[in-house]
């Protein structure tokens, strides 16, 4: 008989509703507003009704005149009602520094220098003064996870630049739901009253409810999908009147999980089996192809069956397409073909699926085919015979000169040549490791390697002493994913920092801004490969920097690819054995490449 | 064009390898640097000019360059070009140094004991550097065949673990077994392998004897154990393949730091000595 007094409930979704003021009074009148007025309470199940959702998963949170509410570039992980008052968009680039964002410049010949007689001797040295500013900041606001700490816009606005947004207006529902960086800066005009929901609560809603469906895919038809597809080398031929239709009859997808990252490391400790099992399957060999399939967001897996399970091919990003060879193949051979290989969810994934009807008509129909076969990322599996001859992409000496090369996309990868195609382990690695995610990502050659650590004291050097990353790391072959930063695509270290202070710089990398950081180890509890570290901070005597409750104060660090120095990452430079290199993974032919050296 | 060159350099590289086609270009000028070199001063030395100084401040001038890339090493922050570049200049300017070297002494013995030492530190800057280059290219191939990558630094910390389970597991077998055999045979054997780092020149030798000797002795006790103990008796010896490939990355680790630590000391001997004999040469050129 267990004692009693150990005894827990078990943790349930909603122990930690998103909003401490949320009551009955609240969600009562949040139901008499739209969009929520239109829904009925017959479209949610019994164990998951809209009442509980708005009160456990939306807070009202009011805003004064001028102060933001999302900043442009910020990750954010919920979406906004306008429920009294105005919000203006600003529909230009407001400077960083107006945005509470401090920018990092690089530094120059002298400063650089001078970094022999300045670096401090102790680790994590900070200025005193600038660690308390912070400290007051994020205590000065109780509402420090509701607010992006920034005062007031102080920068003066022409009123023809900006959108303004009214009652029963939604917005930042992209950002939430696809997790890309918010497209603007959004700030409260004359004072407004939003009700945030996070992003859990409105996948329930939008799944549930027709209506916000509808509103929310009118609002990415409107505002997301025709550019993105006039953008995209396979529509940009397109006339208006043609995108239009191809906008119309696409559909918006989602697979996986958002939040994978929680079961990431469970699913390392898993068998292969157990890993693929846990990735949803988008589209399945052998099945008949529907329609492209262009990824949106995230990452997924292709795979053939082999054996008793599944090989990877290949893997997708962002604006990768699947099902276009077997496309083609149909079109050219009047004969339906089966879909050669798997596509899985790695993580969580949106797609556009286009019908191959429209595909026919607008792609098929207008562009040569061996054009259009240069956007199938992987390698076929159709026509491989004629492979040799195809596979000579724009970048070879045979390549016709300048139209060949403008045939090729820069963000549809030729298909790998033998060559210069990684092998089935090393892809099995780097997919269910997920370092598939990394843009920078640190790989070691061990093999190279003479463990002399001048990556690392380089590294240190570049950082007041401070190296920002472990030369350590899983192992393929003799090949160590080192735990640096890899500057993720998906940065999922940058939902929920509460000020912004990890954010994209403008440089591209993910970076740290120390002066805004609180230590609250958010990003730090959310980056799934364990490459931030909370440190505690010391001043220029040594003593450690500590709160009112004599805690001390923690800073996150992590790698930012030096982004303000001089020639760029110290490590590379350091290396003196070309063992070591920054590789973008999505870029799988300079990786190969650099593997088979 | 520039992508054409990029592409037919890269196709090449694929079929001979990146590091292979890097070496060939590199030996092939140096051979070219070379030979116009001694070109150079075979002719100096036909019009009877002092061809002596000439290769002693080519000599001087590449040695200088060569101690070069230890303060580069240092200033990592400026952008003076990658570090595998440096290094590559460094070994084959190191090559083009022997050269001058032997242009310089005309192979003669040295006298005196200034040139003597002069010489043999030359020749020791040189002879630890090719050492050192052929450690740099074997022994990481080594390391990441044999045992778990692990930081040098942290292999006592790593070492003081085993030793801690080797001892829990011994303790166990004298209070389930009532017997000393295994903890007779620990004190007797395995204390001092796992108190410290061992057999340092046969793992740079590449020899598994001692390991396997170490596993046979555990082995051949296995008759005298009962069930319970062979159990501790097989976890004894996983622990010793672990300390023993741990021993391995310390030897071959050490080394790869170590072998500076005769380089450098040298060369800055070298240049200590060098900056002599060039006054000294200079104060009794006499009229030459």
């Amino acid at each position: 008989m267990p004692d009693t007094s150990t005894l827990l409930d078990r943790p349930r979704r909603w122990d930690q509703p998103f909003g401490r003021d949320m009551d009955d009074a609240t969600v009562d009148r949040l139901l008499q507003v739209s969009p929520f007025r239109e829904m009925t309470p017959a479209e949610f199940p019994a164990h998951l009704p809209l009442r509980d959702i708005l009160k456990n998963d939306t807070r009202v949170v009011h805003y004064e005149d001028n102060d933001i509410v999302v900043r442009k570039g910020d990750y954010g992980n919920s979406a906004f009602l306008v429920l009294s008052g105005k919000v203006e968009v600003l529909l230009f680039d407001v400077p960083p520094s107006a945005l509470g964002r401090r920018e990092r410049r690089r530094r120059g010949l002298l400063r650089s220098i001078a970094r022999l007689w300045t670096n401090p001797n102790l680790p994590e040295v900070r200025d005193r003064d600038r660690v308390r500013a912070t400290a007051e900041l994020a205590e000065a606001d109780e509402n420090v996870h509701m607010k992006i700490l920034v005062q007031d816009l102080p920068i003066a606005i022409d009123p023809h630049s900006i959108a303004s947004l009214s009652e029963g207006q939604l917005f930042g529902e992209l950002a939430a739901l696809g997790r890309i960086p918010r497209g603007a800066t959004i700030r409260a005009a004359g004072g407004a009253e939003l009700l945030e929901i996070r992003w859990q609560g409105l996948r329930d809603i939008r799944s549930r409810s027709a209506t916000l469906r509808k509103t929310v895919d009118e609002l990415y038809r409107k505002n997301a999908l025709s550019v993105i597809l006039r953008s995209h080398p396979l529509f940009k031929h397109l006339k208006t009147e043609e995108l239009a239709e191809v906008t119309r009859e696409a559909t918006f997808e989602t697979y996986g999980n958002f939040e994978w990252y929680g079961n990431y490391k469970q699913l390392l400790d898993a068998g292969p089996a157990e890993r693929l099992a846990a990735e949803p399957v988008i589209a399945r060999e052998g099945d008949h192809p529907d329609g492209l399939i262009l990824i949106r967001a995230g990452f997924a897996r292709v795979s053939r069956a082999f054996g008793h399970g599944s090989r990877t091919i290949s893997y997708l990003g962002v604006n990768q397409m699947y099902g276009l060879e077997e496309l083609v193949h149909s079109q050219k051979t009047d004969a339906p073909a089966p879909l050669q290989a798997t596509l899985r969810a790695v993580g969580y994934v949106d797609i556009l699926r286009i019908p191959t009807p429209v595909v026919q008509k607008f792609v098929l129909a207008r562009l040569p085919r061996e054009q259009v076969l240069k956007f199938v990322s992987y390698p076929r599996q159709l026509d491989s015979h004629s492979d040799a001859s195809r596979a000579a992409p724009a970048r070879t000496v045979d390549a016709p000169s300048g139209r060949a090369t403008e045939a090729t996309p820069s963000h549809a990868a030729p298909p790998p040549a033998a060559s210069t195609a990684l092998d089935p382990g090393t892809l099995e690695f780097l997919v269910d490791n997920r370092f598939i995610n990394g843009v920078a990502t640190m790989l070691i050659d061990t093999d190279r390697c003479t463990r002399c650590d001048d990556c690392v004291r380089a590294c240190a050097t570049a950082h007041d002493n401070n190296p920002r990353f472990i030369r350590h790391g899983p192992i393929y072959g003799h090949h160590m994913v080192t735990n640096a930063c890899m500057h993720c695509a998906d940065p999922v270290c940058m939902i929920g920092c509460p000020t912004g202070a990890i954010h994209r710089s403008a440089q591209g990398p993910v970076v740290i801004d120390d002066q805004t950081c609180i230590g609250c180890q958010t990003c730090a509890n959310s980056c799934p490969y364990g490459n931030i570290r909370m440190v505690e901070v010391r001043d220029e005597g040594g003593e450690f920097i500590v709160d009112k409750r004599r805690l001390p104060i923690l800073k996150a660090t992590k790698c930012d690819l030096c982004v303000d120095e001089m020639g760029g990452p110290s490590c590379v430079r350091a290396c003196p054995h070309d063992a070591l290199q920054r590789i973008d993974m999505k870029d799988t032919q300079t990786m190969a490449q650099w593997l088979k050296r | 064009m520039k992508s054409s060159t990029t592409a037919a350099t890269a196709a090449a590289g694929n079929r001979f390898g990146f590091f292979a086609m890097r070496r060939l270009r590199l030996a092939v000028a140096t051979a070219l640097v070379a030979t116009a070199a001694c070109l150079w001063l075979r002719a100096r030395h036909l019009a009877l000019r002092p061809d002596a100084f000439d290769s002693g401040w080519v000599l001087g001038v590449l040695v200088l360059l060569l101690a070069a890339y230890n303060l580069r090493k240092k200033l990592t922050f400026l952008p003076l070009g990658r570090s595998s570049t440096w290094l590559q200049l460094h070994i084959y300017l190191a090559l083009l140094s022997v050269i001058a070297f032997a242009a310089h002494t005309h192979l003669r013995l040295p006298r005196g004991p200034l040139e003597i030492g002069l010489a043999c530190l030359y020749l020791g800057v040189a002879g630890s550097g090719i050492a050192g280059l052929v450690l740099t290219r074997v022994l990481p191939v080594c390391l990441s065949t044999r045992g778990e990558e692990v930081i040098f630094e942290r292999i006592p910390q790593f070492r003081r673990k085993l030793r801690i389970l080797a001892e829990i597991a011994v303790l166990r077998s004298v209070t389930e077994a009532d017997q000393t055999t295994l903890s007779d045979f620990y004190t007797r054997r395995l204390a001092r392998f796992f108190a410290e780092p061992r057999n340092f020149w046969l793992h740079l030798f590449q020899s598994q004897r001692p390991r396997r000797r170490l596993l046979a002795e555990l082995a051949d006790l296995d008759r005298y154990l009962d069930p319970a103990e062979r159990e501790i008796a097989a976890d004894l010896r996983d622990l010793v393949e672990v300390k023993d490939d741990l021993d391995y990355h310390h030897a071959l680790q050490a080394t790869l730091k170590g072998w500076l630590f005769v380089h450098l000391p040298l060369t800055y001997g070298l240049l200590l000595v060098g900056a002599v004999h060039v006054v000294v040469v200079h104060a009794f050129r006499g009229g030459a």
